[in-house]
This record gives C-alpha cells, sequence and structure tokens, in this order.
C-alpha cells in the first residue's frame, strides 16, 4: 500500500543546496515514490502540502528542524528505505577528506596565503566571521542575506580603512580575475571594469559585453544597500578607486537600482574631482541628471543593462559597438516581426503579461520599462507600492514576480538552482484564460541549476497544452544571461527552449520590449523609437 | 589606500569559502585553490532549558 511518511530530525541542519541534491538522491532509493528532504519553515510545509506528501509528524517542525518526508510504495519496506536516507544524510561529500575544515581558525591555518574568502552563511552570524577574516587582511565575498544593517556598516568601515573589498552582504556575484564567485558567468577578460550594486544586474551586464566582444576586468558586487544613505557607497567608491589605479581597466561602469540622491552626488562629485577614465553610469529606474560640465564626453549615463553594456563597449572601441549593435542586439523591425507574428495568434480575451522571475535585477528592470511603455504593473516587490500583491501566489493584470524573494526562499534553495516554484506558477499562469505572455529569465553559469531548460521543458509543454486545450495560444518569451562558456551553454539552453516554442530574446530589456508590444497588440511605431532612443542607448 | 586590492587583481586566487559548499565545488571546478569550512548554526536551547540554566549560572 502506497504511505506518506515524514520524519523529523531535531535541530539538524544541512544547507538548502545540499538538502536539494539530497532529495534527489532520496528520490532513486528503490520503493520511493517521491521525496523531499527540508528544513521545517512555513514555505517548506507549504509546499510539502501542495505536493502531497506532508503528515502531522512534519507539521509540527520547526525551522531548525530537518523533515524527510518520503512517498512509498510499500509500507513494510519504510525502515529499510529510511535507513538509507539516512546513510545519504551522514555520507561524506566526494571530495570532502583533505580541503574540508571545521573552524574557521583551521582553514586558516591550512589556506596560510588566502587572499579572498566566500562567506554564504546564515546574516546573523557572518559579523564575526568577516572580522576575523578583516584582522588578516583578506577580502570577502559576502553572499548572505540577513546581515543587519549596523553590522554591514561596521564591517565595511574597517574594510574601507584598511583598503580591503567587503562585497555584499547580499551580493549574488563577483569576477574577480575572472573567477566566478557566488553566481557568476564565464566571460571575455577585457578592459571593462564594473561596480555594482545589483547582483543579476552585474551578470547582464558582463554576459552582454562579453557577448558584445569585449570583456571585463573585474566585477565587485557590493550587495544593493552599499548606495544607500547609512552606508554611504563605501564600496562602490573604494572599488572605483581601485578601477582608476588598476592599469588594465579603461572603462569603468557603475550598475545599480537607484542610490540614495546624497550617495548618488557623491559618487558622481567623486568621479568628476578625482579620476581621468572613461566612465559609464546605469542607476535602472533612477532620475536622469545632469552630467557635469568636466565630464561631458567621459561618462555616459544609461537606463537599461542593455545600454549599459552596448555604451560600454562603445567607449572601448566604436566597431565593435557598430557589429555588436547588429548582430547582437535586434533592430527594431525584427521584434515588430516577433511581436506582430504573436499579437494574430492570441484571442481578444488576451491581455496581461506574468513575469516570472529569478533574478531582481531583472525584476526591477523588466517593471521600470514597463513603466514606461504600459504602466504600472503587480509585484511582489512593485515599483510603486500601490501595486504590491495582496497574495504573492495570485497574480493580478500585469505581473511580475521576483522568485528570489524571501517569500519564496525561506529554508529553501534560490530558484536559480531550484525551479520546482516556478514551474508549479507556470502552469498556474496558463489556466488564466487572459493571460497573454508569460516571461521567464534563465540566468546560468557557476551557481545556477546544471540545465536549467531541460528542467522547464515538461511545465512549458503543459502550460501551452492547458493554453491549446481551452482553445487559446500562449506566448512564452524567455532571455538568457548566459554565455557559451558556462557549464549550461546559452546557446544549448536557447535551442532547448526554442524547440519548446518558446522566443528566445537577446537581452532583457528586448523581452520587456516585445511583451509589451504584445500584451498591448499594438505597434506604435512612434512609441518604439522613443523607447530604442532613450533605453538603448546612452545620454552623454 | 587600494594597494591591496590592485595586489589581490594580480594574484592568484586562494579562497576560504564558509557556508555552502555548492560553491566550493564552483571553485573547484574552475581549478580554483579553495578550502572549504563547514559550518553548522550554534545548537538552539530549548526555553524550558535555557531558564534553568539561566538559575544556576
Amino acid at each position: 500500500m502506497v504511505i506518506v511518511k515524514n520524519f523529523v530530525k531535531k535541530n539538524f541542519y544541512r544547507d538548502s543546496v545540499q538538502l536539494l541534491h539530497l532529495s534527489e538522491e532520496a528520490k532513486k532509493i528503490e520503493g520511493v515514490l517521491d521525496a523531499a528532504i527540508v528544513m521545517g519553515t512555513d514555505l517548506n510545509k507549504e509546499l510539502l502540502e501542495k505536493q502531497g506528501l506532508l503528515t502531522d509528524e512534519g507539521r509540527a517542525a520547526t525551522d531548525n528542524d530537518m523533515i524527510i518526508a518520503l512517498k512509498v510504495e510499500d509500507s513494510a519496506n519504510i525502515d529499510e528505505i529510511l535507513e538509507k536516507v539516512e546513510k545519504l544524510l551522514t555520507a561524506p561529500g566526494e571530495t570532502a577528506a583533505e580541503t574540508y575544515y571545521y573552524s574557521l581558525e583551521s582553514a586558516l591555518e591550512a589556506l596560510k596565503d588566502a587572499n579572498i574568502a566566500v562567506v554564504s552563511i546564515p546574516g546573523q552570524y557572518a559579523r564575526d566571521v568577516v572580522l576575523k577574516l578583516l584582522e588578516r587582511d583578506i577580502h570577502v565575498h559576502l553572499f548572505s542575506d540577513h546581515v543587519p544593517l549596523e553590522h554591514e556598516i561596521e564591517l565595511k568601515k574597517i574594510a574601507y580603512e584598511k583598503g580591503l573589498l567587503v562585497m555584499g552582504p547580499e551580493a549574488g556575484t563577483a569576477i574577480i580575475n575572472g573567477v566566478a564567485l557566488g553566481f557568476a558567468n564565464v566571460v571575455n577578460r577585457g578592459p571593462i571594469g564594473v561596480v555594482a550594486a545589483a547582483g543579476t544586474g552585474l551578470q547582464e551586464f558582463t554576459v552582454l559585453v562579453s557577448q558584445a566582444g569585449s570583456g571585463i576586468t573585474q566585477g565587485i558586487g557590493v550587495g544593493g544597500r552599499d548606495v544607500k544613505s547609512p552606508v554611504g557607497g563605501l564600496m562602490t567608491l573604494l572599488s572605483i578607486k581601485a578601477f582608476e589605479a588598476d592599469p588594465e581597466t579603461k572603462v569603468i561602469a557603475i550598475v545599480s537600482k537607484p542610490p540614495s540622491p546624497d550617495v548618488q552626488d557623491k559618487i558622481i562629485n567623486y568621479i568628476v574631482e578625482n579620476t581621468k577614465k572613461k566612465y559609464v553610469t546605469c542607476f535602472i529606474g533612477g532620475k536622469t541628471f545632469e552630467i557635469p560640465e568636466k565630464l561631458k564626453g567621459r561618462l555616459v549615463q544609461t537606463k537599461t543593462l542593455h545600454a549599459a553594456a552596448l555604451e560600454a563597449v562603445k567607449l572601448v572601441d566604436e566597431k565593435l559597438y557598430e557589429e555588436a549593435k547588429k548582430k547582437l542586439f535586434l533592430p527594431k523591425e525584427e521584434i515588430i516581426k516577433i511581436a506582430e507574428a504573436e499579437i494574430a495568434k492570441l484571442g481578444e480575451r488576451q491581455k496581461y503579461i506574468r513575469g516570472l522571475f529569478t533574478g531582481g535585477t531583472l525584476t526591477f528592470e523588466t517593471q521600470v520599462i514597463f513603466k514606461e511603455l504600459i504602466g504600472d504593473v503587480y509585484s511582489n516587490t512593485p515599483l510603486n507600492p500601490e501595486y504590491q500583491l495582496p497574495d504573492v501566489h495570485k497574480s493580478i493584470k500585469h505581473t511580475v514576480i521576483d522568485l528570489g524573494e524571501e517569500e519564496f526562499t525561506a529554508g529553501r534553495a534560490h530558484p536559480m538552482i531550484d525551479p520546482t516554484i516556478r514551474l508549479l506558477r507556470l502552469v498556474d499562469e496558463a489556466k488564466d484564460p487572459e493571460v497573454a505572455v508569460i516571461l521567464l529569465d534563465f540566468v546560468i553559469g557557476y551557481g545556477s541549476h546544471p540545465d536549467p531548460a531541460t528542467a522547464h521543458l515538461d511545465a512549458i509543454k503543459k502550460a501551452k497544452k492547458i493554453a491549446e486545450e481551452d482553445g487559446r495560444h500562449l506566448t512564452i518569451l524567455a532571455h538568457i544571461t548566459g554565455t557559451e562558456k558556462d557549464p549550461q551553454n546559452a546557446k544549448k539552453q536557447e535551442e532547448i527552449l526554442r524547440s519548446a516554442g518558446v522566443i528566445v530574446l537577446p537581452t532583457n530589456a528586448l523581452m520587456a520590449l516585445t511583451a509589451a508590444l504584445i500584451a498591448e497588440k499594438k505597434i506604435d511605431e512612434a512609441k518604439i523609437d522613443k523607447f530604442y532612443n532613450e533605453f538603448l542607448v546612452g545620454k552623454y | 589606500m587600494v594597494e591591496k586590492i590592485l595586489k589581490l587583481f594580480k594574484s592568484e586566487l586562494k579562497v576560504i569559502n564558509i557556508g555552502l559548499e555548492f560553491f566550493y565545488k564552483s571553485l573547484k571546478d574552475q581549478n580554483v585553490k579553495a578550502v572549504h569550512v563547514v559550518w553548522q548554526p550554534p545548537p538552539k536551547i530549548e526555553k524550558d532549558l535555557q531558564d534553568i540554566l539561566d538559575k544556576i549560572l
């Protein structure tokens, strides 16, 4: 007889990615129909419930407990199966032997000349660890979120005084000396240095620069709060100073959501007074500022990552820019052709866009573009607070969701690694007869799912079939933030998506434009021209 | 003031990874010299046990 059983291990911790891997391994055990091994957070319990894997034992678990949820063919085998799962939990990793340490001190002893650390422990514990690293003059990539603001200020002040980098907290990405730290792509090396307070912003920027034929010296992620008043742009300014002194860096790009006005002024004033190199700013969603006289000709202001990457390449090599513009970034005629073909297939009732994003900056940029083209849209992270979704699990009219936010990730791996939540949502959205377009971002590279396109195939086919059986056509647009050199290979990912009828756009900005045109069901060339002139090129 | 950063830019990376194990694996995949620190949160003490400890101490 098929039964569902939950076993709770009190105060037993494994990180979310290890748990995802363990769940996959547990599913392979003979006699197991389905399995999930998760920490007992409310979100995880809710998902277990949806998957029919939750029992009263699991319901009673707390955030610090691990739930082993099993659906087995025959209740007689349950003890034997549980024993096998327990073995998985205690099995050492394949590389565990000589390079795993159980204290920071022993690791520092083993790697005496360590020059950088990647810290991804829960934020409330990060301060003490980072202080010890800074004491040893070790630069830090602080991936953790929920680091208290006062800790961030304290750590960055110390680092600034010592001339050390603290990249983060909440910095998903960094590329140092061509090495991907956290979530990052394999991109060309070249003359462009970028400092970003926007994780997937840094990924999209470096990928597009690389695709355009240029490359980057370093990609420094500083975390979103760095450019807000309390932190005062400490690491952004330190990075600018470093790039200015670095002989390899010729052009410097600064990417972020809108900084606090005082921090933006501080950054621009610093550039005016103390620098000689060329600069590109991309304060997505920020107000256009007056470019100081002294910076005219060597600072370009942009509104999208697409424009920032193109302009940075242009400052390096005008010829590369012209080629990239033609080949990579689709002229408006191509976009119109795609939009018209889709509009022709849509029914009268279909008018809404549903964006299901894994990248925070990509979600934000999409909303900024929609605001220009179709107005405010609903979101769990809206630009306009009036458009806050009352229930983040239910879309309203045009909706753009950031699935990387806390409400979707508590005790779970990020959606770039674990697509489960997005797959369920994609199928849900397809059931809504008013939906015209679904948007999906695929952020690949180190750190991300090994093959996200294939992982989405079944859900994409199911979504299309639901629409078809209801006599509708469903447009699915995608953008891949990634390169052919990434372990997942962007080209291969694109082919897989196209084979399932997905339209793949070369930049996030162009995906947003295409979606807006399709949903509006009209081609207003003047509006498109304005968009190309203001959002896809820079202002000198 | 940026000497240490410029030195980093010119050096081979030697990384201490603390927390998510898969970031360590990513570094190994890139042939980067790295060590991994297995991190566990401090155990949470039940409230009644904490009360007893508070009384004793």
